[in-house]
């Protein structure tokens, strides 16, 4: 009798209950049509207005909304297509290649140094606290301004591109290392210990593999880092690149060109960081907590 | 098997010396399991450090197995922490081969021992699986099999249980139990909980709050073996549980007024 009252008293709870599963999934998937919704709303209604803006006398005279300078984004769409497809295609893919190529060199070996360098910094108290203010004084140094020296050490090439990327990275790959090497829990270590690690293999199964998760979690800034790095060098002095390509567009005044180079570079940008992201949470599958 | 002689630690400040441990003597006899227990802050984790060669005693002698223990972890000789120690980035498999790994032994032979801890820890079906995913008792499991495939025959116990709910500890006190009924290891459990004490111990040794010494050693002669969950409604449970209550109730309430 008490089960009999039990189970239909479940089977009310769980057609409640699955009504209510069921609305909260609905107002979840709502919730996100209105979203993107709002976000598709939003970016039709800038895009329409720079189009329209650009079109309209009044706005032409009177504000910044003139085509020499803002462009316009069907001429854009249109630049972009030329340079991929159309009459200039082929025009795009080496200033894009020369900027990527610079940029995954500097971030593979300014990941790699920064890790290396951090890793046995870490191990040493002393080297540490020696090193310490260098590393700060260094750090502290607007790398920006180190672009004009690089260029002039290293020339108009991939050198100083690289070098740039591998500045900007080196030491935020560093500073998390580092700490996070220095954060390690001695109670691990003394475990490992008793279970028979040597210290070259608390070395490598303890203190690399926790510097490596730390090196990873600073991956999805390094590539912006290095990016930004490689632009800016070829701002300042190259002779290939998408930096490059943006600065010969200002000598020739030429806005839409200049758009279509920044929204290149964006597209690079986003995709590079969202591959990484991928890389990283594959790499710390192990870790929720360290994963962003 | 572990002798503690006179054994002292100092911490050195720039400011002033702390004793965290003075002048403890006592011993532990192979195949034994003593608990020790204390106010907190009374270097029952000193004491505990010192035996396994993390810590050097400032004063006095630790003997393990008739070795002279000075800064090396002695042979044989297995360590819980309180803390979770199992490693993040290896698997469970990983986990638990990593002694049997550092030592070198054949790959056929860690295989098989994997295997058999797995299923002792009840871990059987998590082999692939990173300990994030695994819960809190379960994760202890793995940190005491990982210690077990080293075949200690002395087993340090820091608090382990500490912070697990009662379900969960009463469980692994019944593991534990057993676990040692089949291996025989001498065991040294430093802990909070009396109950938890009483219950498993052969010896029950109570510190004084510091500069800490021993102030009561009392053996539990419960009848072996002991079922966890009865034992508590026994009699003979409660005359010792309420004999080192009146001896660690002083120190809990001293040790309180100077805090």
């Amino acid at each position: 009798m008490a089960t009999i009252e039990h189970a239909a008293a479940e089977e009310l709870a769980t057609g409640e209950l699955r009504r209510q599963v069921e609305g909260r999934q609905r107002a979840i998937r709502t919730e996100r049509f209105h979203v993107v919704g709002w976000q598709t709303l939003i970016l039709l209604a800038v895009l329409g207005f720079w189009e329209w803006s650009t079109r309209t006398p009044w706005f032409v005279e009177h504000t910044i909304m003139d085509p020499f300078f803002v462009s316009r984004p069907s001429d854009i769409a249109a630049r972009l297509y030329a340079w991929v497809l159309g009459s200039k295609r082929g025009h795009l893919w080496p200033h894009l290649a020369a900027t990527l190529w610079a940029t995954l060199l500097g971030l593979v070996v300014g990941v790699a140094t920064g890790f290396a360098v951090g890793l046995v910094l870490s191990q040493s108290r002393r080297l540490a606290r020696v090193l310490n203010p260098y590393v700060i004084a260094l750090n502290s140094v607007p790398r920006i301004a180190l672009v004009p020296l690089i260029t002039m050490i290293f020339g108009l090439g991939l050198g100083s591109k690289v070098v740039t990327a591998w500045f900007m990275v080196f030491f935020l790959v560093f500073f998390n290392t580092f700490k996070g090497s220095q954060s390690i829990e001695r109670e691990l270590v003394d475990f490992c210990r008793t279970l028979g690690a040597s210290p070259r293999q608390i070395t490598r199964s303890v203190r690399v593999p926790n510097a490596l998760a730390w090196a990873f979690t600073a991956l999805p800034n390094a590539v912006s880092f290095a990016l930004i790095g490689v632009v800016i060098c070829e701002f300042v002095g190259s002779t290939k690149g998408m930096g490059y390509l943006m600065i010969t567009s200002l000598a020739t005044l030429n806005a839409t060109d200049m758009f279509t180079s920044v929204v290149v570079l964006s597209a690079v940008g986003v995709a590079l960081v969202t591959l990484i992201r991928r890389v990283e949470r594959r790499l710390l599958r192990w870790a929720p907590e360290f994963r962003t | 098997m572990i002798t503690v002689e006179s054994a002292g630690k100092v911490y050195v400040t720039a400011a002033r010396e702390i004793w965290a441990v003075r002048d403890i003597s006592l011993s532990v006899a192979e195949g034994e399991f003593v608990s020790v227990v204390g106010p907190s802050g009374c270097g029952k984790s000193t004491l505990l450090h010192m035996i396994a060669g993390f810590e050097a005693p400032t004063a006095g002698e630790i003997r393990v197995a008739g070795a002279r223990v000075a800064g090396e972890i002695p042979k044989g000789l297995g360590y819980i922490f309180q803390k979770d120690t199992v490693l993040p980035w290896y698997t469970v498999r990983h986990n638990i081969a990593l002694g049997l790994r550092y030592r070198g032994r054949p790959k056929r032979e860690i295989a098989d021992k994997v295997a058999a801890l797995a299923t002792l820890a009840g871990l059987g079906g998590f082999e692939d699986v990173y300990p994030h995913e695994l819960s809190g008792g379960m994760r202890r499991r793995l940190a005491l099999v990982m210690t077990l495939a080293c075949d200690p025959s002395i087993l340090l116990l820091d608090e382990p249980f500490g912070a697990l709910d009662t379900h969960t500890k009463t469980l692994l006190h019944v593991e534990l139990l057993e676990i040692r009924r089949r291996m025989r290891q001498t065991i040294v459990l430093v802990t909070h909980d009396l109950g938890e004490a009483v219950t498993l111990s052969d010896r029950v040794i109570v510190l004084s709050r510091p500069p800490s010494r021993v102030i009561m050693d009392q053996r539990i002669d419960l009848p072996e073996p002991r079922d966890v969950f009865s034992i508590r409604e026994t009699e003979g449970y409660s005359r010792h549980y309420q004999a080192l209550w009146k001896v660690l109730g002083q120190e809990f309430r001293a040790a309180g007024m100077t805090h």
